[in-house]
């Protein structure tokens, strides 16, 4: 049943130009674009890749969740899937998954491109993947949330704009590390310094990152129990 | 033995503070197709979704096929068909792919060409956004009796469909009871659920005006007859007739009587005695819109 829908949903993404260009063009235009401002200056290149990733995570994921399922609630699909045998988990997992797939091969194409114009390989690919799996379940667990107070598909935009910049400048406050506590409650600061970390930065703080991560996955994924609808007349 | 599919006690909805049905009981009989009817606003779409398991009620208790709809959701849906009031569908999927993805979904495989059935053979491959209105509303239809479920709820299924689609909707769902398939139906159209109800309930404000068997409804009923009296005649001219006569100032009688054979063999004998000419002689039994007025105007009829 998740494969039927996550291969619907895929279509649908892909078939809707607009949304489509949005998850997939931009954080590619982005990310490329990043890479590109580097004139072979080494230390740069932590900070391209943690746009890059964050930009994958807070654009492909995030915005793209929650519109794809704001969109599916206008449309009364939600609603007609409710009436069909499979679960409520089942359908939201049928309809994430082809987002998270698009969200972390984006990712591994970003990374690609960095490499492939001098950017070192991370030198602790384990944290790496912490931030990717973390950073993807945020992005997952946010935009169900959000979706929840977002009435219509093109009020996403707007609607995540304060989650999607937090996450960026969390970003790039934690990527060098040595950040005080209090600003790991800003969201995307522990993915900034797992990246950091997996690039050779300081080490002292992953345990704290990874617990500033897997707490806000935890706080967005009560929001949306409190807050997803599945019918737009609630 | 007449089993049971739907057991609804004293059911109540609410949004918010607004109680939108007000306590409501009726069965449904395995094999029967069942009517909800009632003006916009009586509770025929809470009552359904309800029962459907997408919502969970207020008060009262209701059994679908002896299961809780909305705690046992999972187990009743291979069982039940649904067509919703509003079809759902994704816009930029085409015909052939919904049927595909609702054979999964719905945990119903399919068992027989459900699009040839409602003649949307030639559409497979169109765009649901470029389909019209009607073709829609069969695909619907289409999805609902996927797999041959033994229980299936239709909303309003008939709305905004030409004559010509009306027929063939009413066409499968005949169909459908033949092969033993309970239905139960909301609808605008009291002729829809005349030809094809045998039971029904007829809400109104949240509660249960009208219910009963199509037959015993529609029996409850004083059936009438009208003519126009001749010009020279008082209306104390007319024979003894069992029913209650009422003289309307255009010069129109109307009769509404229990026993409309034996009124009118009194009234047509009569008239033949007397060598007089009734313009205009009507004479009916109550339709399901006479009781659905009545129901509206608040006199309670309850048929056994």
């Amino acid at each position: 049943m998740i494969a039927a829908l996550g291969v619907a949903e895929l279509k649908l993404l892909l078939r809707n130009r607009t949304a489509a260009a949005l998850a997939v063009l931009m954080p590619l235009a982005a990310g490329i674009f990043f890479a590109l401002r580097m004139d072979g200056e080494q230390g740069g290149w932590t900070m391209v890749v943690t746009l890059q990733l964050l930009f994958s995570f807070g654009f492909t994921v995030y915005v793209t969740v929650t519109t794809a399922l704001t969109a599916r609630r206008q449309d009364l699909y939600l609603k007609r899937l409710r009436t069909g045998a499979a679960s409520d988990l089942v359908v939201l997992t049928g309809i994430l998954l082809p987002v998270v797939l698009l969200g972390l091969a984006q990712a591994v194409v970003l990374l690609g491109i960095s490499v492939a114009a001098g950017a070192p390989m991370p030198s602790r690919p384990e944290l790496l993947l912490v931030a990717m799996v973390g950073g993807v379940a945020l992005g997952c667990a946010a935009g169900v949330g959000t979706s929840g107070v977002t009435g219509t598909a093109e009020l996403a935009q707007i609607t995540t704009a304060p989650f999607f910049f937090a996450l960026i400048v969390g970003g790039l406050f934690g990527t060098n590390g040595g950040v005080e506590a209090p600003v790991f409650l800003v969201p995307g600061t522990g993915l900034g310094t797992l990246i950091g970390a997996a690039w050779g930065g300081p080490t002292d703080q992953v345990g704290l990152a990874a617990l500033s991560v897997a707490g806000w996955t935890a706080v967005a994924t009560a929001l949306s129990v409190r807050f997803f609808r599945w019918d737009p007349r609630g | 033995m007449e089993e049971t599919v739907i057991d609804v006690a004293d059911l109540r909805c609410r949004y918010g503070d607004f109680e939108a049905v007000r306590g409501v009981d009726f069965e449904v009989r395995r094999g029967e197709l069942f009517a909800l009817l009632g003006t916009n606003g009586a509770g025929k779409t809470t009552t359904m979704e309800t029962l459907e398991g997408l919502r969970a009620p207020f008060g009262g208790t209701v059994r679908v096929l002896g299961l809780d709809p909305f705690r046992e959701r999972a187990a009743l849906r291979s069982r039940t068909g649904i067509m919703l009031q509003d079809s759902g569908f994704p816009a930029d999927l085409t015909a052939r792919e919904m049927v595909a993805l609702w054979g999964v979904t719905s945990g119903r495989r399919a068992t027989e060409d459900v699009l040839e059935r409602l003649d949307l053979a030639h559409r497979r491959d169109v765009r649901i956004k470029q389909l019209s209105g009607g073709e829609r509303r069969r695909l619907d239809l289409a999805l609902a009796v996927l797999g041959r479920p033994e229980l299936l709820f239709l909303d309003e299924p008939t709305t905004g469909l030409d004559p010509e689609s009306r027929q063939r909707t009413w066409q499968v769902v005949r169909g459908l009871l033949a092969e033993g398939t309970t239905v139960v139906l909301t609808t605008h159209y009291l002729e829809e659920a005349e030809s094809l109800a045998h039971r029904l309930a007829i809400l109104h404000e949240g509660l249960v005006a009208v219910s009963g068997a199509l037959v015993d409804v529609l029996a409850a009923q004083p059936s009438r007859i009208s003519f126009d009296l001749p010009d020279r005649l008082d209306v104390d001219a007319l024979p003894m007739l069992s029913g209650d006569v009422v003289h309307r100032p255009s010069g129109r009688v109307e009769v509404r009587t229990g026993e409309l054979q034996d009124d009118m063999a009194v009234l047509l004998a009569w008239a033949g005695r007397e060598g007089l000419r009734l313009g205009r002689i009507r004479a009916h039994h109550a339709s399901l819109e006479d009781v659905f007025h009545s129901a509206r105007t608040g006199k309670e009829v309850v048929a056994a």
